[in-house]
């Protein structure tokens, strides 16, 4: 049970500053991902809620009480490491004991949380072998078993699943995410990957340069990113990004003569940007057809990616290559004519100048 | 530009066998992708291309020649690897000199200058050409690696995994640029890769190999659509193709796993034969009126798409469906597949039993 605040959290390393006024609350309960490139603070962020690292400035509140000065060991928080850390001369029953003898617990008790968490881990028969005796992700269910063995009031997780293969990281993540709400403890994960952001999230907290640039629901995040960055980091293929003119209600692309129409509301206010506006577009927010249509463009295909599921069409539209999903075979080869047309409820604007993303922000 | 054909070829290293009896025919200007997990045989059997190891039975046919016997440099073959094997101390215009400069070479200063500047702007890196190659980045010097082989103009093009030590986004890229070169080189490519995604989206022909035998030689769609057997159909598609045990019955599947019934199309089998059923996660349907029940066992949110995870006692099936769906874990769902989309293996040998 923790609710964790971070209150103008500011961090430097000597003149360095990893973490700019970081604001942000966890609540109780929930499973919140931290999000970013390898130096854009999450991991620092991880730390000092751990008390791994202390903090310049700002304050740290675990369910009420301001921790920012308490060590580590006084905060009653577990942490999961990328390299498992396991004492590797114990045995796995003894590495999962260890915290437990750390605070004195007796013995037969001590036991039966061992076996309580080897159970939920689906490790107990595992309990009697040395960790270099394990696969990588019984290692890794070990070091969540002895993060979890103390009844932590949170689990902090650094890229616990990054040294794994992409299969058992798959299936560790729905493990992870099933032990969570088994167990209903607040849970900070910090990765670099997008779809283990979304996948596992209640909400994402995406950083950047020390700097939070949204945190909200995996949906929210995807379909109404807050600027360029958090759009063009999130989905893959990444969003397509045009500059544009705005001219009444028409969005007219470089290079292309025909405008792409949009409702007189959806883009009220945005001409006024004077930086100039530039357009983001998934993959999926592209429409094509093989006839000429009413309000679609011309262009023509110069690439063609068949995944077996759906392909990946490249179009160059006037002077702007874009990237479309589409069903397998619909467009059959490169330098083919297609119309494209755009799904203006899924299109975004962005302010040239901040970055900003001027609609649909929630 | 040449046609190459590997004939028979098996090579040991001390007890471990790398490659078993290969058979391959790769045509002049194709662009052929060798797909397979460590320890498959891949760069063994690039390696015997390049003439970088002797095969210890078989044939290594170029242009119709025995060149089973050739040196590396008589094959005319040029390497591209992971690892970009630069001259740090160099400049990028002298990288893309060096292959030309060879005492073996007979070009004049201005038909360097030429080559190396043609390189470059192919490659999109004429301003970087007197930059030292340790100030760029991975993007910039894998292009310096490719440029240095395309240099020389070889017959063939062979690479190894040259795109997985890129973040994923410069793979993307870098993906789409490497067919373009092909198609203006229009030289053989042949190209070595674990990613399932580059050898959909980049090969002509896709060759799959398993513990050094060659599985399967097709087109991108013949492997996803029409694979040989089990191995095959789990090597490409994300996730990888359900395979679910059951018995054909009346013209219905019976799964193993919960007894449930669901439709076929146009089966493979005798009535009561054990099947392994294949069906790709886009052909399983989630559905009020589906005619199987599952709880779902994990959501994974890919922002375009979702993937369930379906678990019917115990086996896990994929299904992939519309971001727009609202589920969570387990709730139970209604799912079925799309009869004519299923595949039909032997639980015995994995083969494919629509292919025989």
């Amino acid at each position: 049970m923790a609710r964790i605040e971070m209150v103008n959290v500011q961090k430097f390393f000597g003149q360095n500053q990893v973490l700019k006024d970081l604001h942000l609350t966890i609540e109780d309960g929930e499973f919140v991902v931290m999000l970013g490139q390898s130096g854009g603070g999450k991991t620092t962020a991880l730390r000092a809620i751990a008390g791994l690292e202390t903090v310049t400035s700002g304050k740290i509140v675990i369910d009420g009480v301001e921790v920012q000065d308490r060590k580590a060991a006084d905060r009653d928080i577990a942490f999961v490491f990328q390299s498992f850390s396991l004492y590797p001369h114990m045995t796995v029953r003894e590495n999962i004991a260890f915290p437990l003898r750390a605070v004195r617990m007796d013995a037969a008790e001590r036991n039966r949380a061992v076996n309580e968490t080897a159970e939920t881990l689906q490790i107990a028969q595992h309990l009697d072998r040395k960790p270099s005796a394990l696969s990588g992700g019984d290692m890794q269910r070990v070091a969540i078993g002895r993060a979890l063995v103390r009844r932590p009031q949170a689990l902090l997780m650094d890229e616990p699943l990054g040294v794994l293969d992409s299969k058992l990281r798959e299936q560790m993540r729905a493990e992870i995410k099933r032990l969570h709400i088994a167990r209903g403890s607040t849970s900070v994960y910090v990765t670099h990957d997008q779809i283990e952001a979304m996948s596992l999230a209640d909400r994402i907290v995406i950083l950047h340069d020390g700097v939070l640039q949204q945190i909200g629901a995996p949906d929210e995040v995807y379909l109404h990113p807050k600027n360029l960055f958090v759009a063009k980091f999130v989905g893959s293929p990444v969003m397509n990004i045009a500059d544009v003119q705005i001219d009444g209600s028409d969005v007219m692309l470089k290079g292309v003569s025909t405008g792409f129409t949009f409702a007189e509301s959806d883009l009220a206010g945005l001409a006024k940007s004077g930086a100039g506006t530039t357009l983001g577009l998934r993959p999926e927010a592209i429409l094509l057809t093989h006839a000429e249509t009413p309000g679609y463009a011309e262009a023509v295909s110069t690439n063609i990616e068949p995944l077996g599921s759906h392909d990946i069409v490249d179009v160059r539209l006037g002077d702007t290559i874009l990237r479309v999903r589409t069903e397998s075979g619909f467009v059959s080869g490169e330098g083919q004519p297609v119309w494209v047309g755009l799904d203006t409820a899924q299109a975004h604007f962005f302010d040239n100048k901040t970055e900003l993303n001027l609609r649909g922000v929630a | 530009m040449a046609d190459i054909a590997l004939q028979g070829i098996s090579k040991k290293f001390g007890p471990n066998t790398a490659l078993r009896g290969v058979d391959i025919d790769i045509k002049d200007g194709e662009f052929f992708v060798l797909l397979g997990q460590t320890g498959a045989g891949k760069t063994t059997t690039l390696r015997v291309i390049a003439g970088l190891e002797k095969p210890d039975t078989g044939k290594v046919m170029i242009e119709g020649q025995d060149a089973t016997r050739w040196n590396a440099a008589e094959r005319d073959v040029a390497l591209v690897l992971q690892q970009y094997s630069l001259y740090p101390r160099l400049t990028v215009r002298g990288n893309l000199e060096f292959p030309l400069k060879s005492r073996t070479q007979n070009f004049t200063a201005k038909e360097i200058k030429e080559r190396v500047e043609r390189v470059a702007e192919t490659l999109q890196i004429t301003r970087l050409l007197d930059r030292k190659v340790e100030k760029l980045s991975g993007g910039e010097m894998q292009r310096v690696s490719i440029g240095r082989a395309i240099v020389r103009q070889p017959r063939v093009f062979l690479m190894d995994e040259p795109l997985s030590a890129l973040d994923a986004n410069l793979r993307d890229v870098l993906r789409v640029e490497l067919k373009k070169l092909h198609q203006e080189l229009g030289a053989t490519f042949v190209f070595v890769t674990h990613d399932q995604v580059e050898a959909m989206s980049m090969g002509d022909k896709i060759g799959v190999l398993d513990r050094g035998k060659l599985i399967q030689v097709g087109t991108p769609d013949d492997i996803y659509a029409r694979p040989l057997n089990t191995f095959v159909a789990r090597s490409v598609g994300t996730p990888p193709m359900n395979l679910i045990d059951g018995v054909l019955k009346a013209s219905k599947a019976i799964l193993d796993a919960g007894g449930q019934a669901l439709p076929v199309s146009n089966p493979r089998g005798k009535d009561g034969q054990n099947i392994r059923f294949g069906i790709r996660p886009e052909d399983v349907v989630v559905a009020p009126d589906a005619p199987a029940e599952a709880r779902i066992f994990d959501v994974e949110n890919h922002g375009v798409i979702k993937i369930l995870t379906l678990d019917l006692e115990g086996t896990h099936v994929h299904a992939t469906v519309s971001a727009q769906m609202r589920v969570k874990i387990d709730d139970t769902v209604r799912f079925g597949w799309k009869p004519e989309k299923v595949l039909y293996f032997d639980p015995a040998n994995g083969r494919n039993l629509s292919l025989s």
